[in-house]
């Protein structure tokens, strides 16, 4: 396995999300928390005590009638590449439980050896992580649903959004088997980029010029969310209103978003 | 009854009197030791923390009892390394108040870790570049330093010391906690610097991201100072509590003048790095990720720019000038207003350098996320401050810890 | 050996000292931590073999395509499957939370008899053939009284083997009251029968149309098929297609929309013509259409001889744009732009149902929308509305029917439809509630329930509840504790929607006809009965001629002799799609004068004279100074199943708290009650009143209160039962004079602080 990474190039895993065709329909949501075990509790309506790594916000224009125009924006976890990989959480966990791999640029997060301090919770600024406040418990004859794919996260730990990396690795597997050293675009996609009845995340390599979201990522709307902290996030929004754009970062009064120098 | 544990020369209260203190501070005790049990027990659901307020109330309490003990290495630091022979006469206390404060620490981060049974995944999987792994081994370090400090007090109760074995360790002990005060001031530079980094490289959150040198921001180095600046009042703040519970002068003037004095310069030359750290960051450092500096005072119920005026002004440049000022530090109660306005200001310095990080909006679209502890949280916080109560009574009543006392309180 | 002092504490150093040092306290230490990770009651799924089994939804209506992932013999997750008409490898979030109504603790689980009160939801279990019995013999009972006609059956849609095995048994035994619950297909089956004499469903060639006017209708809120829906939306962003949404709140439709024009509520038929009139008065339709295969677009002589007004010039009088700017609240230029852009459109598409098309709406609406179709003659083409014949692959021999059937099945349906009075209606079960508890004794003694929530779904809950009080017998079929299900005296519990074969008719909405498959993707893990084998078996008891008009053994063999030929494709692809062409314009329609009738005989009259208004909503605006309307939100499902806990979970926090359900009002209109954001309100309309919070919303019009539909719940799981407020317990039915339709778009309503 060692041998077949090193014989491909390193690959920036990340998304492309059309906010224009984005519904705010939540399916990406749902499919995620089916996909890794997410578990739920009876009130999920206190929102900062929800797990939900894919977590669609509302943003609005807030102006007056009739003028008002709302947009949904899905927030998975950004896998921010920092500079040279220290992400905002990977750099402050003391336990290294979370990394960020050079390989697929995908920030990992190890449940059984998070010890629950929360630190990088503090420092991501999207709050893509999440706490295990209570023991996940799954009714009677519900555990039934749980995926073997996913371990189940115990109470007092840490966990985000992996870009679906079990389906990366079993995407890796069949390629082994086949005697292939990389994986197809299609054969590693994340369960919210298949879910989405709207199509409007993209997921792919961001190095690779042959998958789509290379291009998509070049669209002169494209942004970024907070890109001016220098978390430098490999997940991409699009959208046609500027009012949208604007409202992907904090800006000062005289300043236009497009002018300000970000990389990509 | 026990007044062959109670110190030569000195008078104590009766037993009863000090049993009903202890049983009354320790009832406190048990209510915290009960919430500590809920939290470890049903786990942190206990606390009103959420996944935008991580750190709360007792983290807090955390970072300022830590700031407050910066008293021991900083006292210890001018005694030992400085030379100032004065302080001999208040570094038992400094050293009592330093080990109470640094274990409650120890205790709280035990309660506040959703895993304590694998908190010590932080020694063996450490990532070097975590401020808190700094701080873990720091404070541990550190902890252990205070320990070995503290140990010779205790063997200096007079049946202790009667055990040759041990009359000679403390002895001995003695004799070389110099190099212990050294490697504890070390030590604690570096991890009250750590502390102050936990917030400062935080380059996700523009409240707390402080620039700075190499690895380290801003607040690591303010973080240091502002202990050493403050702790040393705060010291002075618990003998003058003691004293008045006492009813009896413990230190004497000059050395509470001395150390006084020594925190005010402290305190005058931080309070300068702190607000040009300050007019830096809301000039530079906020600007340059698109943030006005009221962005992070309005907009909500709780964090105005009177939080800021409270640390600076009330809490830094007021008490700096009185402690300064020979006239008005020798006022008791000027020195003594300038004293509690010193801890407030430092104490609101690590509030708003944990919570109020916490609580700032970061994402455009996102809100003011708003937080009060709930009981348990509180009980927690209290049960440091009754362990410290208790812990002090009873090396006050049966420990040697102000040199001074018999000769300022003669026992006829 | 002496111990002293001294050797005790040397002893306990050692001790002390021995211990850290030996591997001990670090085995201890190591094993603690390993228990954290391994503790018993943190679940570990087992793993297995894994593989998928394709199926089609019944969950809702929009039947969509599925695949269901299972490890070995669990079912994990439910997504899309590809290739499949209209969903093509989605799923909505209901579908994709779906496994959890599988294994969910609301799945009934054997066949329950009422041991409470009605409506207490206290009953106990009973065997299948003392359950089975018990229905026989009520029903033998009734029928030998010469009651046959009142056995009622309600369920959700009319098409399909199931409901079709209904809808045949209450023939055999002599009722013609077999009932579907309402929705907005029910307004376009009357006007195609009105306008183009057709029995038909709606078909909408939204992914070819390339200019969508949409009158209030949730394009991305549970409207027709949702992943169908989505998909075309962003195939309409990505082609350019403009999209107008009129509506008087900013939905996400409106969102989405490339206009969002604000409309005063319940005046979209006025909008429509008012669009007509531009587009008649610039010459702007289509002139093939209109003048070769249309009808009364001119003036034409009725029955009497009499010349009657024809479509044009009653628009070209009545819906100047001024006017129509009035009484809709658009401004006239912008209904002129709109007009002619619609107009020079290739293939424009003007669509109605408001939200979810929970409610049908006035006929007039439909009749005013569809006539914009007709005036670009987009009708029966690519990019058009068609009418596609309803599903007859079920192809089953007519019942003989015995004296008791007949003389039963003449009798008039309770609900009035389809008598003289609602000649076009078929289903009209709104109504239903009122014909109870208005008679003496109840219309409808047996009432048989499969798929529908009637008592939480018809409008205005606590009639419906009292109605449901009077029926002497009700006997539901659901898989899952609903509303309705604690009302009933029995429940022969149906497999759960993956646990079962079933025909699914066409993708609501879609513009090829499609039949899919539905199948078992795990064994039933409960002592339930496919309600196909529950209704045969029924029939069978029934004895005589009931018996022989169901001939088949159980229900698979009846599903795969109706499916003949089409079963192996189906069981193999998932799905079958009937040939269709559309027949061209010549032959498309089916009125006498075989034309695409403007202005339908029924109502010409009423338009002449009253003209069309918008339908007056009920409550006197003094005591009820606002106006609340219902809204649809893809988050919240609103139909007969509610939410699994997964879709609970997306529910964002200004729609529901808690239990608190949050209504939306401008702020202007907070300012004038006093109220603020989050606040607790009385919410009252001349139904009932209920608590809520305020969320202070600008996307919507001022003097409105609209409500999430769809919460509420008064039974299921702890996720969703008891949460917020069930909207159709606030709202009454305004029913339509012309089409006996529910009309009611909203209700007049006050909000006050609690
Ligand atoms: N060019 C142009 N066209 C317009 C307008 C415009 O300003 N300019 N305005 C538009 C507007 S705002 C409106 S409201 C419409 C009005 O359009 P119409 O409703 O067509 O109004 P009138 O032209 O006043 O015609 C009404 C008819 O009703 C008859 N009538 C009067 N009283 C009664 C009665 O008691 N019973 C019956 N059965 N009949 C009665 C009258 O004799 C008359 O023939 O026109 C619209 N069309
Ligand atoms: N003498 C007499 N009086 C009558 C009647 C009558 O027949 N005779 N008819 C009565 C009837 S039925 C009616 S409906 C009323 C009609 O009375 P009004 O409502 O006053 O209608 P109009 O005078 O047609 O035009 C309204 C104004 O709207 C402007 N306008 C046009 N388009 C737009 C737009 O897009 N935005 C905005 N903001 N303004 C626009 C026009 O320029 C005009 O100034 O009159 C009533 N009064
Ligand atoms: S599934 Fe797609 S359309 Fe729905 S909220 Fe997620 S990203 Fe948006
Ligand atoms: S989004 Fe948050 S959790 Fe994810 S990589 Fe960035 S900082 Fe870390
Ligand atoms: S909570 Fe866990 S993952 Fe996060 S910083 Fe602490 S140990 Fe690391
Ligand atoms: S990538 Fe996978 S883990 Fe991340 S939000 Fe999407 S479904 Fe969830
Ligand atoms: S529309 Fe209905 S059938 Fe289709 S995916 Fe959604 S819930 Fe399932
Ligand atoms: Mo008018």
């Amino acid at each position: 396995m060692k041998k077949a990474a090193d014989h491909t190039k390193p690959k920036r895993y990340g998304m492309v999300i059309d906010l224009d065709k984005c519904t705010g329909c939540g399916a990406c949501m749902v499919a995620c928390f089916a996909e890794n075990n997410i578990p739920f509790k009876k009130d999920e309506s206190e929102k900062l005590l929800s797990i939900t790594w894919m977590r669609v916000y509302k943003l609005s224009n807030k102006k007056k009638y009739p003028d008002t125009d709302i947009c949904y924006l899905p927030r998975p976890c950004m896998h921010c590449e920092g500079h040279e990989g220290h992400s905002p959480c990977v750099s402050v966990c003391p336990a290294t439980v979370t990394d960020y791999s050079t390989e697929t640029g995908i920030v990992s997060q190890i449940y059984t050896r998070c010890f629950g301090c929360r630190y990088c919770m503090a420092a991501c600024p999207y709050h893509a992580r999440y706490f295990n406040w209570w023991d996940p418990v799954w009714p009677k004859g519900m555990e039934k649903m749980l995926s073997p794919d996913v371990s189940v996260r115990m109470r007092g730990v840490v966990e985000k959004c992996s870009f679906c990396y079990h389906r990366y690795q079993r995407a890796k597997d069949k390629a082994y088997v086949e005697g292939r050293t990389d994986v197809e675009e299609e054969e590693y996609q994340t369960a919210c980029t298949q879910a989405c009845p709207a199509r409007a995340i993209t997921f792919g390599d961001l190095n690779n010029p042959k998958h789509k979201v290379y291009e998509l990522k070049q669209d002169p709307h494209a942004f970024r969310l907070l890109e001016r902290l220098g978390t430098n996030p490999k997940v991409y929004y699009v959208s046609s209103r500027e009012w949208v754009r604007k409202s992907g970062d904090n800006y000062l009064k005289h300043e236009e978003p497009g002018h300000i120098a970000t990389k990509h | 009854m026990d007044s062959a544990l109670i110190p030569k020369g000195v008078q104590r209260c009766s037993l009863g009197k000090f049993t009903l203190l202890i049983a009354v501070v320790g009832a406190v005790l048990l209510w915290g030791v009960y919430a500590m049990l809920l939290c470890w027990i049903k786990g942190l659901n206990q606390t009103n923390m959420n996944d935008y307020y991580g750190f709360a109330l007792w983290i807090w309490a955390d970072l300022a009892v830590i700031a407050l003990g910066g008293g021991a290495f900083f006292t210890g630091f001018l005694k030992y390394i400085v030379g100032k022979d004065e302080l001999k006469n208040i570094i038992n206390y400094a050293v009592l108040i330093g080990f109470i404060c640094y274990s409650s620490a120890l205790l709280i981060l035990a309660i506040d870790i959703g895993q304590p049974l694998r908190g010590w995944f932080i020694f063996w999987h450490a990532n070097v570049h975590s401020m808190l792994t700094e701080v873990a081994f720091c404070l541990s370090c550190y902890f252990a330093v205070l320990t070995i400090e503290y140990i010779p007090l205790i063997l200096e109760n007079r049946q202790l010391n009667k055990v040759p074995f041990f009359h000679h360790l403390a002895h001995n002990m003695h004799g070389i906690m110099a190099v212990f005060a050294a490697t504890g001031a070390f030590l604690s530079f570096f991890h009250q610097g750590s502390l102050g980094g936990v917030s400062g490289v935080l380059f996700g959150r523009p409240f707390g991201y402080r620039e700075g040198v190499f690895v380290w921001p801003w607040t690591f180095f303010l973080f240091t100072w502002s202990a050493a600046a403050y702790g040393p009042s705060f010291t002075l703040m618990c003998t003058k509590i003691l004293e008045k519970a006492s009813g009896k002068q413990l230190v004497k003037d000059n050395v509470v003048d001395l150390l006084a004095k020594i925190s005010g310069w402290m305190i005058l030359t931080y309070i300068i790095a702190k607000i040009a750290d300050t007019l830096y960051w809301a000039l530079v450092t906020a600007p340059a990720r698109g943030h006005t500096l009221m962005d992070f005072y309005s907009n909500n119920p709780v964090y105005g720019i009177w939080i800021l005026v409270l640390e600076i002004v009330l809490g830094g440049i007021i008490p700096a000038i009185i402690l300064v000022v020979p006239g008005t530090r020798r006022n008791g109660y000027l020195r003594m207003t300038a004293i509690i306005l010193g801890v407030i200001g430092v104490s609101v310095n690590r509030w708003v350098m944990v919570l109020q990080v916490m609580a700032v909006p970061v994402m455009p679209f996102d809100f003011w996320a708003m937080y009060y502890p709930s009981w348990q949280e509180v009980a927690t916080t209290i049960l440091p401050v009754a362990y410290g109560i208790i812990l002090i009574a009873l090396s006050y009543r049966y420990l040697p810890i102000f040199p001074q006392e018999p000769e300022l309180n003669p026992v006829d | 050996m002496k111990i002293d002092r001294r050797s005790f504490l040397s002893l306990g150093l050692g001790v002390a000292a021995g211990s850290v040092l030996s591997p001990l306290p670090w085995k201890l230490t190591d094993d603690l931590s390993i228990w954290t990770q391994t503790w018993p009651w943190t679940p570990v799924p087992k793993d297995g073999a894994v593989h998928y089994v394709h199926s089609v939804s019944t969950l809702c209506s929009g039947g969509c395509g599925i695949q269901v992932r299972k490890v070995d013999d669990r079912a994990i997750k439910i997504e899309g499957m590809e290739g499949y008409p209209g969903s093509d490898g989605k799923a909505c979030n209901q579908c994709l939370a779906g496994i959890q109504k599988l294994y969910g603790p609301d799945h009934i689980q054997t066949p329950l008899k009422r041991v409470g009160n009605r409506g207490e939801g206290r009953f106990a279990p009973i065997s299948w053939d003392e359950a089975m019995s018990m229905v026989a013999e009520q029903l033998k009972k009734l029928r030998t009284e010469g009651k046959s006609q009142t056995l009622g059956c309600v369920v959700e849609r009319e098409y399909g083997t199931i409901p079709q095995l209904f809808k045949r048994f209450a023939k055999v035994y002599g009722s013609p009251n077999f009932m579907t619950m309402p929705s907005y297909l029910d307004g376009y089956e009357q006007i195609f029968k009105i306008m183009q004499g057709e029995e038909a469903i709606p078909g909408f060639d939204l992914e070819n149309a390339d200019y969508i006017l949409s009158f209030g209708s949730g394009l991305v809120e549970g409207w027709g098929s949702a992943p169908r829906m989505f998909q075309a939306n962003s195939l309409w962003k990505e082609k350019g297609v403009p999209v107008v949404q009129f509506e008087p709140r900013l939905s996400n439709t409106a969102a989405k929309a490339t206009q969002w024009v604000p409309i005063n509520p319940g005046a979209e038929a006025i909008l429509a013509l008012g669009l007509a009139h531009v587009i008649i008065k610039e010459n702007l339709f289509h002139y093939d259409f209109v003048n070769r295969y249309s009808a009364r677009f001119e003036a034409w002589e009725d029955g009497q001889g009499t010349e009657q007004k024809g479509f044009k010039d009653r628009v070209l009088d009545r819906y100047d744009p001024r006017y129509v700017s009035r009484v809709t609240g658009v401004p006239s230029s912008q209904i002129e732009k709109i007009a002619r852009e619609f107009a020079k459109a290739e293939s424009p598409i003007a669509l109605c149902g408001r939200g979810a098309g929970h409610t049908p709406g006035a006929i007039f609406e439909f009749h005013a929308v569809h006539a914009l179709n007709g005036l670009v003659g987009n009708i029966n083409r690519k990019g058009g509305v068609w009418a596609l014949p309803k599903p007859d692959y079920i192809a089953w021999p007519e019942p003989a029917l015995d004296e008791v059937a007949k003389k039963g099945g003449d009798t008039p349906r309770v609900d009035g439809a389809g008598t003289e009075t609602y000649p076009a209606a078929s289903s009209l079960t709104h109504r239903l509630p009122a014909m109870i508890n208005d008679a003496e004794e109840s219309p409808i003694q047996v009432l048989l329930v499969h798929g529908a929530n009637p008592c939480y779904c018809l409008p205005d809950t606590e009639t419906v509840r009292a109605a449901f009080e009077k029926i002497p017998c009700i006997v539901s079929f659901a898989s899952h504790m609903d509303e309705t299900a604690l009302m009933a005296d029995l429940i022969l519990p149906d497999h759960g929607h993956l646990e079962k074969y079933q025909d699914v008719p066409a993708p609501e909405g879609l513009s090829v006809p499609v039949i899919g498959l539905a199948r078992p993707v795990v064994a039933p893990l409960y002592d339930t009965r496919h309600v196909g084998d529950t209704v045969i078996q029924l029939a069978k008891a029934m004895g005589g001629g009931m018996a022989d008009s169901f001939p088949w053994k159980n229900y698979e063999e009846c599903l795969r002799k109706t499916l003949g030929q089409h079963w192996k494709t189906m069981e193999e692809k998932g799905w079958f799609s009937p040939d269709f062409s559309g027949p061209d314009w010549n032959e498309a329609f089916e009125t006498p004068t075989r034309n695409f009738v403007f202005i339908p005989e029924r109502y010409g009259k009423d338009t002449e004279e009253a003209g069309v208004s918008p339908i007056e909503v009920e409550g006197d605006p003094i005591t009820f100074p606002m106006v609340m309307i219902p809204f649809d939100h893809v988050r919240i499902a609103a139909g007969p199943v509610g939410n699994a806990p997964f879709v609970m979970k997306t529910i964002e926090d200004t729609l529901l708290r808690d239990k608190d359900i949050f209504v939306q009002v401008h702020p202007k209109t907070a300012g004038k009650a006093g109220l603020e954001e989050g606040v607790l309100a009385v919410l009252s309309t001349p139904k009932g009143s209920a608590k809520v919070r305020v969320h202070v919303y600008d996307g919507i019009q001022p003097g409105l209160v609209a409500v999430p539909r769809g919460l509420g719940r008064g039974s299921g799981d702890e996720f969703m039962a008891d949460k917020g407020v069930n909207v159709n317990r606030l709202i009454g039915p305004v029913e339509d004079p012309v089409s006996g339709l529910n009309a009611a778009w909203g209700i007049r309503a006050n909000l006050t602080i609690a």
